[in-house]
């Protein structure tokens, strides 16, 4: 797995060097054990500034191109994300996790403006139109979801020092966004092959949104070659995704899962118990499951995007040399001779099949060790007050990690800075640990908490990062549909270097009344007030009497005079039929 | 009943119980025994007693008349801002104005006698008069200045009297008489044959007619389009003139379906659309340098334009087949899978679009407009944009409404006057609207920022009603236009319409109900003892 991020580093590097190609796409797949895939897709396209200035869009969008334009903005990151990655038996995260963002939507730009207010101004109008283009409820970023990011953001792009002072970092979550097919179709129309030709047209909803983990990226930077005055804005789309392998090989139209009929099992017949009707599950561990690209995706690869011109093979695959990988024709191999890697130029007619049998091999290729580990879960209980722990450890033997820890917490949950803690390894060691701390409180209504901690794990250690915090009770209107689900908390995000990481969001359960209160406490307070009037009128203006002379309120008398009336009335209908008769 | 066990009950004051026995023995049949023992009348009540009862019923009444009454009408009132209600209604029924367009026409006469000019023009105005029955659409003639300077400097000038003159004639000897007019300047040439001078005695000149005539004709279609505008609008029957023959009003129709609204700005998008990988660029800045720039220059002082362009691959549009039938062109533009999602701005799009394909539509051609929306050219081979680029130059001009005949600058000052014309009809209409809305909805509340919309709106209606036919005018009865939309749509105003009366009964049944019915039974009953007590008194 070294050799996998190296190519990403090299990539990185090539595209950097290589900025003259306007655009290159490709898909790197990584086998992860159990009979999981990586699918990571990469497309960059180049305009140079000077063209985008002029509105004149050739591989770069133009709808993206005209919002970035209208709201000023610099540079764009925005992520859709779905699923956990599994970092103790997947390894790191694809680009290091940097092409990376939180459960839902996750933005953050960098906005031009003379003030404050004039960004806030621009991310509002940036939000909104970004939020009609991908389809998300992106203009639910308001000033309680958005922060400014002191310690934890970088610019990946290279600005030009006499705007630098100008820009503006904003940062907006929206935890509770599902992210599905309606945000994957704007984002292929973005892609200059559209999802027609090249390695995007194996993108489909059905099986995007069915993986364990899923992540899409659009990032948009200037990018300036040192020395010459000309820039280039670059737009990267990636999408990664983990499969299973065995879930996407059911049939689409018959997904339901299905045992496997007895003569299919393959049982450890040297059991004791082995026979016709107990099995034991033989050990597959050295078996390598056997895969197609068109039972993964759906369908063939559909040739190569002609736009594609740099000469980077478009498709990858990180397997040892060993494992058997047979393509159909006008694919050309590439092997790697010194990693696992082995790469396929393509042919742009013909489709690309790739065959991966079943295979029995020891040899894998190895799993990149994260940086950090990184878990964070409510501890606590009651309606009342709650806490987080954030388990954050450092899993190398011999380097210490540098990180900035920054969390952006809804103002209803209401944050005890004093009760911060930094446990290591058990031990109250609390000076070490936290090196720097930016913290801004919330304002009810108005803006979240923003708590940025710069924390120093030293090698093969475990920090335990504690916080109280209250739970505000709060209006009737301001309850989401579904209050009973919970509160979305936006993830926490690590940032080591310029690669940044992400805990899961988590789950809040705030006090829910009951919502036909207003109408409760209505009829109650009425029934009250006329209880209480009723009681001191009819004191004041009733007289008082003896029983025996009081009215006798006679039920008979009643009924008797009733039945008088209804008597009187049929006896005057039935005359007055009579009278009609005889006319 | 038996109440043994209460020693008190508490009584109503007053009903006449022995009426009841009575009327019950009565009703009873005549073998039953009335079980009611013989009551024991109670004590008559003292005068003292009766008056405080009174005082306690008027105090309670007096407390809720006085104090929650005007409580509950403040706090549940809506607010309403006053509008102008007359004035608005007289502005869309056309009484505040009368959209009048005094075109001033000078004529430049350099080889004739003064006196010549003057009875010249005289005729000319009369055969004019005679001619026009529209009288909102009035063409004023009257002698250049400067009769010999301006001939000298011609164009240069005509350009600085844009702003007032809306065309200058200039007469000109020939050997036969024919009009002319220039491509790039509000200028006709007149050429009259020597005889053709009219004599100061007769009344009427050949040469006056013709060029009334001509006149005539070159303003027919603005006429035709404001008297259009006029009868479309609610204008009072009497200011529009005679009905326009009905081929005539069908492209009229036609004619306001297909332009945009007027907006101060647009966005011009060209966009090239292909269906496989090629062609992936096009030499588009070249093209719009050379065929558009100077065009969208010329409207630069009615519309700015922002343009951009984008290549879009493998595009299928909506429609398959090598021959595109009628019907199918709406169909064409496959807007799922196109992006031309409109621009962020607040400026109209205008989409531009150039197909890479051999397909034709039905019965020839290869282009076509799509009313407020753009247009498109299908064409196999995008090396040379010449062609696109011209017929998109006339889709624009089409587009925002400017007439089919004339030279480029009077077409564009038609379009001045016309746009001004829709756009004051537009927003008196929607003040109109507003006025109607509020008298028919009163429970919608009607915040200050709707009254400060209409103000806005009248008084730029007055100043573009003033100067109508010019730049300040258009602009003026674009801000009244813009304002009146502001004003209608605002959004509070409507809040309370979807408030159902059902919810005011909920909320109010569980509290009045059992309060009130009490205050107004006391009330009656005490009434009803009043009048008793005065009969048996009497």
């Amino acid at each position: 797995m070294r050799q996998f991020h190296s190519l990403l580093l090299f990539l990185s590097l090539f595209t950097l060097s290589v900025a003259t190609s306007d655009y290159h796409e490709q898909l790197l797949l990584t086998p992860l054990h159990p009979s999981l895939l990586l699918a990571s897709f990469n497309f960059q396209s180049n305009t140079t500034v000077n063209s985008f200035e002029q509105q004149n869009f050739r591989n770069f969008p133009r709808s993206l191109g005209q919002i970035l334009q209208h709201a000023n903005t610099r540079e764009l990151h925005l992520r859709f994300s779905l699923g956990r990655w599994d970092a103790e038996s997947w390894g790191a995260r694809p680009w290091g996790g940097a092409r990376e963002g939180g459960t839902g939507v996750e933005l953050w730009a960098w906005v031009e403006a003379e003030t404050d207010e004039e960004a806030d101004g621009r991310w509002l109008t940036l939000t909104n139109a970004l939020s009609g283009l991908f389809c998300a409820s992106l203009n639910f970023i308001d000033s309680t979801r958005t922060t400014r990011p002191v310690m934890s953001f970088q610019p990946s792009g290279d600005h030009k020092n006499s705007s630098w002072d100008n820009l503006h970092l904003l940062h907006g979550t929206l935890p509770r966004e599902v992210v599905c097919t309606e945000n994957l179709t704007p984002f292929l129309k973005l892609l200059p092959c559209k999802g027609k030709a090249g390695i995007s047209s194996l993108l489909d909803g059905h099986k995007l949104f069915d993986a364990s983990w899923q992540s899409m990226s659009i990032d948009v930077r200037p990018v300036c070659s040192a020395g010459s005055n000309d820039c280039q804005l670059q737009i990267t789309q990636t999408i990664d995704m983990v499969l299973d392998i065995q879930r996407s090989k059911r049939p689409r139209d018959n997904p339901i899962p299905r045992p496997v009929p007895n003569e299919e099992l393959r049982c450890d017949a040297s059991k004791p118990y082995h026979s016709e009707d107990t099995c034991f599950p033989l050990d597959t561990a050295a078996q390598e499951e056997g895969w197609t690209l068109s039972q993964i995706f759906g369908h063939p690869l559909k040739g190569a995007c002609p736009l594609a011109t740099d000469g980077i093979d478009p498709v990858c695959i990180n397997v040892p040399h060993a494992r058997q990988v047979f393509a159909s024709e006008g694919s050309h191999e590439h092997l790697d001779p010194n990693g696992f890697m082995r790469c396929f130029q393509l042919d742009p007619e013909k489709e690309l099949e790739m065959i991966l049998p079943q295979q029995e091999i020891t040899e894998k290729a190895p799993l990149e060790q994260p940086l950090l580990y990184a878990e964070r879960s409510f501890i606590g209980y009651g309606q009342e007050r709650g806490g987080v722990q954030a388990i954050l450890t450092n899993p190398s033997p011999t380097k210490a990690v540098d990180f900035v820890y920054m969390e952006s917490l809804p103002w209803f949950m209401k944050l005890y800075l004093h009760t911060l803690k930094a446990k290591i390894n058990g031990l109250d060691t609390h000076k070490d640990v936290i090196q720097e701390m930016y913290y801004r409180p919330a304002l009810d209504r108005k803006r979240g908490t923003q708590l940025e901690v710069r924390i120093l794990i030293p090698a093969n250690s475990t920090v335990v990062l504690t916080y109280d915090f209250e739970k505000a009770i709060l209006r009737y209107t301001e309850y989401p549909p579904d209050a009973n689900r919970g509160f979305d908390v936006a993830p926490a995000v690590i940032t080591i270097g310029n690669v940044s990481i992400r805990t899961t969001s988590l789950l809040l359960p705030l006090p829910t009344p009951d919502f036909s209160m207003p109408y409760n406490v209505i009829i109650l307070t009425s029934t009250v007030m006329a209880l209480s009037f009723g009681f001191v009128f009819n004191l004041l203006v009733r007289r008082f009497v003896a029983v025996d002379e009081a009215d006798q309120w006679d039920v008979r008398a009643v009924r008797l005079k009733i039945a008088a009336l209804i008597k009187a009335k049929l006896k005057r209908f039935r005359n007055a039929e009579k009278a009609e008769k005889r006319e | 009943m038996s109440a043994s066990s209460q020693a008190l009950v508490a009584s109503e004051p007053g009903p006449d119980i022995y009426d009841e026995n009575t009327k019950q023995n009565e009703d009873a049949p005549a073998n039953a025994v009335s079980a009611a023992p013989k009551r024991k009348e109670p004590p008559p009540e003292s005068s003292e007693s009766i008056r405080q009862r009174g005082y306690v019923i008027l105090s309670f009444w007096a407390i809720i008349l006085i104090i929650g009454l005007p409580i509950w009408w403040k706090t549940t009132a809506i607010y309403r801002a006053r509008l102008p209600l007359d004035q608005m209604m007289d502005w869309a029924d056309g009484r505040a104005c009368r959209p009048v367009f005094p075109l001033r026409i000078s004529i430049e006469v350099d080889s004739l006698q003064d006196h010549e000019a003057q009875h010249l023009l005289r005729t000319t105005q009369h055969a004019l008069d005679d001619l026009n029955d529209f009288s909102a659409h009035h063409l004023r003639l009257e002698l250049s200045p400067s009769n010999a300077s301006t001939a000298a400097t011609g164009l240069s000038t005509g350009g600085v009297e844009n702003e007032e003159l809306a065309l200058v004639i200039r007469l000109l000897p020939g050997i036969t008489t024919k009009a002319d007019l220039q491509s790039y300047a509000p200028i006709l040439d007149i050429y009259y044959t020597p005889n053709q001078i009219p004599s100061s005695s007769s009344s009427s000149s050949s040469l006056g007619n013709y060029i009334a005539n001509t006149l005539r004709g070159m303003f027919a279609e603005e006429q035709a389009m404001i008297a259009y505008l006029l009868s479309t609008s609610s204008a009072p029957p009497e200011r529009s003139p005679k009905a326009l023959a009905p081929e005539v009003a069908e492209s009229l129709a036609k004619w306001t379906t297909r332009s945009m609204k007027y907006s101060r700005t647009y966005h011009l998008t060209f966009s090239l659309f292909t269906p496989t990988a090629t062609p992936s660029s096009w030499d588009i800045e070249a093209a719009l340098e050379e065929h558009m720039k100077p065009l969208l220059e010329s409207f630069s002082s009615i519309s700015n334009f922002t343009i951009d362009t984008q290549v879009q691959l493998y595009a299928t549009p909506g429609v398959s087949g090598d021959i595109l039938k009628k019907e199918d062109l709406s169909g064409f533009i496959n807007a799922a899978e196109w992006p031309l999602s409109p621009s962020i701005g607040g400026a109209p799009t205008i989409n531009f679009i150039v197909y890479v394909g051999d397909m034709e539509v039905e019965g020839g051609g290869k282009s076509w407009l799509i009313p407020q929306w753009g247009g498109v050219v299908i064409q196999s081979d995008i090396s040379d944009l010449r062609p696109a680029m011209l017929i998109f130059s006339n889709q624009l001009i089409s587009l925002l409404g400017a007439p089919e005949s004339g030279s480029l600058p009077l077409r564009l000052m038609t379009l001045v006057r016309v746009r001004s014309a829709g756009l004051l009809l537009k927003a008196s209409g929607t003040m109109g609207s507003l006025a109607r809305l509020t008298l028919a909805l009163p429970s919608i509340s009607i915040p200050r920022s709707v009254a400060e919309g209409v103000y806005t709106t009248i008084e730029h209606l007055r100043k573009a009603c003033d100067g109508l036919g010019g730049q300040e005018g258009l602009e003026n009865a674009r801000i009244a236009e813009e304002a009146a939309e502001k004003a209608f749509f605002e959004k509070s105003m409507v809040g309370q319409v979807y408030f159902p009366d059902e919810h005011k009964l909920a909320v109010y049944m569980p509290l009045l109900g059992p309060v009130g019915v009490p205050l107004v039974m006391t009330v009656l009953k005490e009434a009803r003892a009043w009048r008793k007590r005065r009969r048996g008194g009497r």
